[in-house]
């Protein structure tokens, strides 16, 4: 029996390589296409996680866990079918492999020879500490400093959480168009949520760096000033009057922001929605759909970002894809599937949770470019209107468009100035409208980190932007 | 399979032995089956399925956890989650259940799903297809079928070992259709039986409510009577669910904190949490600490009653643990919302005017459990003189949810079942005055 212990990375690449060598991979595939199909792929994964849980400085849950098994997939055509297991033994997944090419039906490549050919990629991701390789008792030091800064920032928080995460996953995929790759993904976050307490109101405020990047990332980072800076959004929102309600001008902060353009228009662009029609800019490549002053990119390669990878979650090495430029259309995100589906080649945009699920196309790292103005320029423009500094999460309708997202931390713009805070905003409208009527492009890009959920389960994917002026958006908050 | 288990599982129990510690293990298997067409064509198929083993080591009134999903290696696990205890600092007491209450007699999932031919199972989605393709306008359509089974086994060194078999199937399906812009509308349903899934219901639904979206167009900004139709409701209600954990109102993340007696919400509105319900597929004999589940009303005619506990906050408030340990949170096994007398058509000519709210949007972003603030994208139908008038687009409800439960004017009869952290079911409601934005 194979030992599993506190080993090196490269070890423990190894042991999914030495599990699944060449002439295993090659029997799983060709197993597939036996029975049915004319395109077969694995994807093995394993994954060591840490999860601690910080609640009033002491810590509450420390758990640590590996995840191992294998997604096996195979086509027909634009047909796809998907199965996974944990139970590695040889006879399981091979009569996994059986059902995937039996429900795909038709066999089309029943004496294909395989001859798969190991990829050495350059690895873009340097990572420094191993997460293994560090004290657990280091990382809750980092974690209290971020405790006592937020907790120290003013007598009205009530309750800091701070929850930290790291992994290490292993995956090693192989094809029948002759892929068999390996990469490595080490991810750290910290996540802070600070409670304020005021005349009975609590308000929260959240903050959650990451990177791709081992527990060195806690050193690179300002702890202490993260832990601030979700406290200050809990602090200046449990004073906070109710946002108002109606159409107004926006101007969205740099960063988190970004969360705008994720939803209103990222979403939309990709395969799994387009493919089938199913998108708002399905169709429309070459084509003028924002203002002239947008440009936006999907970026997996930026090195040890969040949402960076050296190979997507199907082999394909992962690339700059340029979106929007000048406000023209210029790619969607596409993966494998898709790919046959549209006639267009992959952009290194397949991904997927874990094994669990089938990959699909989605974003990595995705950002608006930055235009010409300082942001107190933008903001010096607007007489009247809402300045959204700290953005939550959101979602999207890719079909119709309809998207929404909350502004944690937001306050009234007056005759070119921010004023009051207010508190309760959320952001709607329809993506396609929307990037039309940006009107101001800041020089201030920033990105910042996220979970995004669709199909293909929760991913960690950048968002980012500089400050950039929206004409007219509807704000939900409260009448008067 | 099971024999491999047995084996880890007196490993890992021996080594409790040997480092003076109690430990409690958990094994999950999960059988998975999902089918997505998009216009009626096969986009995804998955059938598989996979198992994980939870270690929880108990020392001193401290847990360390890890988790595994292979059977090697045991030791590993056991020293992870043991180790893992030495950072732990926090002040609370943990405990492990030792399995001698009394266990309600449910009846497990049949796998009834699980029994039937592909075919079948595949012929659900393009039932509710061709339904929706049954007008002309429409202009795409996807639906999805799918079905699960999970096998919980929770052992501990204490003497507890209990097991229950859960699943069922549910489908979903969305029609978009042609308008000055597309509009889409989407049915879900779920069951214990395959004769609980109406895919004909489900396509129609879909399909019809797409249609009356036609022309949709946003009203102006004020306050309005509403109703919150059932699905949309338990999305809301997941609110409720952080408020009453007993864990957050230690931890000062919840605004109940301090409120147990108070009247909360108003006079018809009775939330209750129930191991068993016929619709449920989230049904559970016991919680994850092995402890067992029991009826308890959490919201009675307004009044606050009870927050839910595990074992450790149940000791820390000197009161019985209800059964509603849900991993490192505390959540119903289904939150249940008694219903009122009035049918849906009754409630809305009780609504009179109105809007009718059948879809929220971003409840993960804009709905705040701490705060109880909520702002969410919506949509729906212009309601006058009880009835329908048109659709509504573009618009958001805000609020609070504190005071949103005092202004829970009627409960409808209309019971539905919905999946979260937890089973949901719930009737639809009408809320006499809610912050609505639009663009008119």
């Amino acid at each position: 029996m194979r030992r599993y212990s506190k080993s090196t990375l490269s070890e423990r690449g190894d042991i999914v390589l030495d599990r699944f060598d060449k002439r295993v991979a090659e029997e799983i595939l060709g197993t597939v296409l036996k029975y049915g199909g004319d395109f077969a792929e694995l994807f093995v994964e394993d994954r060591y996680s840490t999860n601690i849980d910080l609640k009033n400085g002491k810590v509450e849950t420390a758990q640590t866990g590996r995840m191992f098994g294998i997604g096996i997939r195979g086509f027909l055509g634009d047909k796809a079918i998907y199965a996974y297991t944990n139970d590695l033994s040889r006879d399981n997944v091979l009569a996994v492999a059986k059902r995937v090419g039996e429900a795909l039906g038709e066999v089309r490549l029943a004496d294909l020879s395989l001859d798969l050919r190991k990829k050495e990629l350059e690895n873009r991701h340097v990572v420094i500490l191993k997460p293994q390789d560090v004290r657990k008792g280091t990382k809750v030091g980092y974690m209290k400093r971020a405790y006592e800064s937020a907790k120290g920032y003013s007598p009205l928080i009530a309750q800091v959480v701070v929850h930290y995460w790291d992994y290490d996953q292993n995956v090693l995929i192989a094809n029948t168009e002759g892929v068999y790759v390996t990469d490595n993904r080490v991810r750290t976050r910290l996540m802070i949520n600070a409670v304020a307490v005021k005349d009975g109101q609590m308000e929260s405020g959240f903050y959650g760096p990451g990177a791709g990047m081992g527990p060195e990332f806690l050193e690179r980072i300002d702890v202490e000033q993260a832990g601030t800076r979700a406290a200050r959004i809990a602090v200046r929102m449990v004073d906070a009057q109710p946002a108002p309600a109606g159409k107004m001008t926006v101007v969205i902060s740099n960063e988190f922001g970004g969360v705008i353009f994720h939803e209103a228009v990222g979403h939309a662009l990709e395969a799994s929605s387009v493919a089938k029609g199913m998108s708002v800019f399905a169709g429309k490549l070459g084509q003028q759909v924002g203002a002239e002053c947008v440009g936006a990119v999907d970026d997996a390669t930026i090195p040890n970002a969040w949402g960076s990878a050296n190979v997507d979650d199907e082999g394909t090495p992962t690339q700059r894809n340029v979106l929007i430029e000048n406000g023209v259309l210029k790619s969607y995100m596409i993966d494998k599937l898709g790919s046959r589906r549209m006639g267009m080649s992959p952009t290194g945009s397949g991904r997927r949770q874990d094994y669990t699920f089938a990959p699909t196309s989605r974003m990595s790292n995705t950002f608006i470019l930055p235009g010409d103005y300082y942001p107190e320029e933008v903001i010096a423009s607007v007489d009247y209107g809402l300045y959204a500094k700290t953005m939550g999460g959101g979602s999207v309708q890719p079909a119709t468009g309809e998207f929404n997202f909350a502004v944690n931390e937001g306050y009234l713009i007056e005759n070119g100035k921010v004023t009051k805070p207010v508190k309760g905003a959320t952001l709607i409208g329809k993506g396609y409208e929307i990037i039309q009527k940006i009107e101001m492009v800041g020089n201030d890009v920033e990105r910042g980190q996220g979970m995004c959920g669709s199909y293909s389960g929760s991913i960690p994917a950048d968002v980012g932007e500089p400050t950039i002026k929206v004409r007219e958006i509807l704000v939900g908050g409260r009448n008067k | 399979m099971s024999k491999e288990f047995e084996t880890f599982k007196d490993k890992i129990f021996s080594l409790a032995k040997k480092y003076d510690s109690d430990v409690q293990i958990s094994y999950s298997q999960n059988r998975d089956f999902q089918v997505r067409y998009q216009n009626g064509d096969m986009d995804q198929y998955t059938d598989a399925g996979k198992f994980k083993i939870n270690v929880l080591v108990l020392k001193d009134g401290k847990l360390g956890s890890s988790y595994t999903e292979t059977f090697e290696d045991p030791e590993k696990v056991f020293l992870d989650a043991y180790e893992n205890i030495s950072i732990v600092d926090g002040e609370d007491t943990e405990y492990f259940y030792d399995g001698s209450g009394k266990y309600l007699r449910l009846e497990p999932y049949d796998g009834s799903f699980e029994n039937l031919p592909v075919k079948n199972r595949i012929g659900y989605v393009e039932t509710a297809h061709s339904e929706i393709r049954k007008d002309e306008r429409i202009l795409s359509d996807m639906a999805v079928y799918g079905d699960q089974m999970n096998k919980l086994r929770i052992a501990n060194t204490l003497g507890l070992d209990v097991s229950f078999i859960n699943g069922g199937g549910f489908m979903y399906a969305m029609a978009i259709v042609k308008d000055k812009s597309p509009r889409s509308a989407a049915e879900f349903t779920l069951g214990r039986r395959p004769e609980d899934i109406n895919a004909v219901f489900v396509g129609n639904k879909a399909r019809e409510e797409s249609i009356a979206l036609i022309g949709s167009q946003s009203v102006k900004s004020g306050k309005y009577r509403i109703i919150l139709r059932n699905d949309v409701f338990s999305d809301i209600l997941g609110m409720l669910v952080s408020m009453i954990s007993a864990e957050n109102a230690h931890k000062n993340l919840s605004p109940l904190k301090d409120r147990l007696g108070e009247k909360i919400g108003s006079d018809v509105f009775t939330v209750k949490d129930l191991p068993f319900h016929p619709m449920s597929i989230s049904n559970a004999p016991f919680d994850t600490q092995g402890v067992p589940t029991s009826e308890k009303a959490i919201i009675e005619k307004g009044i606050f009653r009870t927050f839910l506990h595990n074992l450790k906050t149940a000791n820390k408030d000197g009161v019985k643990p209800t059964g509603n340990a849900m991993g490192n949170s505390i959540a119903p096994i289904n939150l249940y919302v008694e219903p009122g007398t009035k049918s849906f058509d009754e409630l809305l000519t009780a609504l009179g005017d109105g809007i009718l709210i059948i879809q929220v949007d971003g409840m993960h972003a804009g709905a705040n459990p701490i705060s109880g603030n909520f702002s969410l994208g919506a949509k729906g139908f212009k309601v006058e003189n009880g009835k329908i008038v048109r659709g509504v687009e573009e618009i958001t409800i805000s609020g609070n949810f504190l005071e949103m439960m005092k202004d829970i004017e009627e409960i409808g009869s209309d019971l539905r079942a919905f999946i979260g952290l937890g089973g949901y079911v719930v009737p639809s409601v009408i809320v006499s005055e809610i912050d609505v934005a639009g663009t008119m």
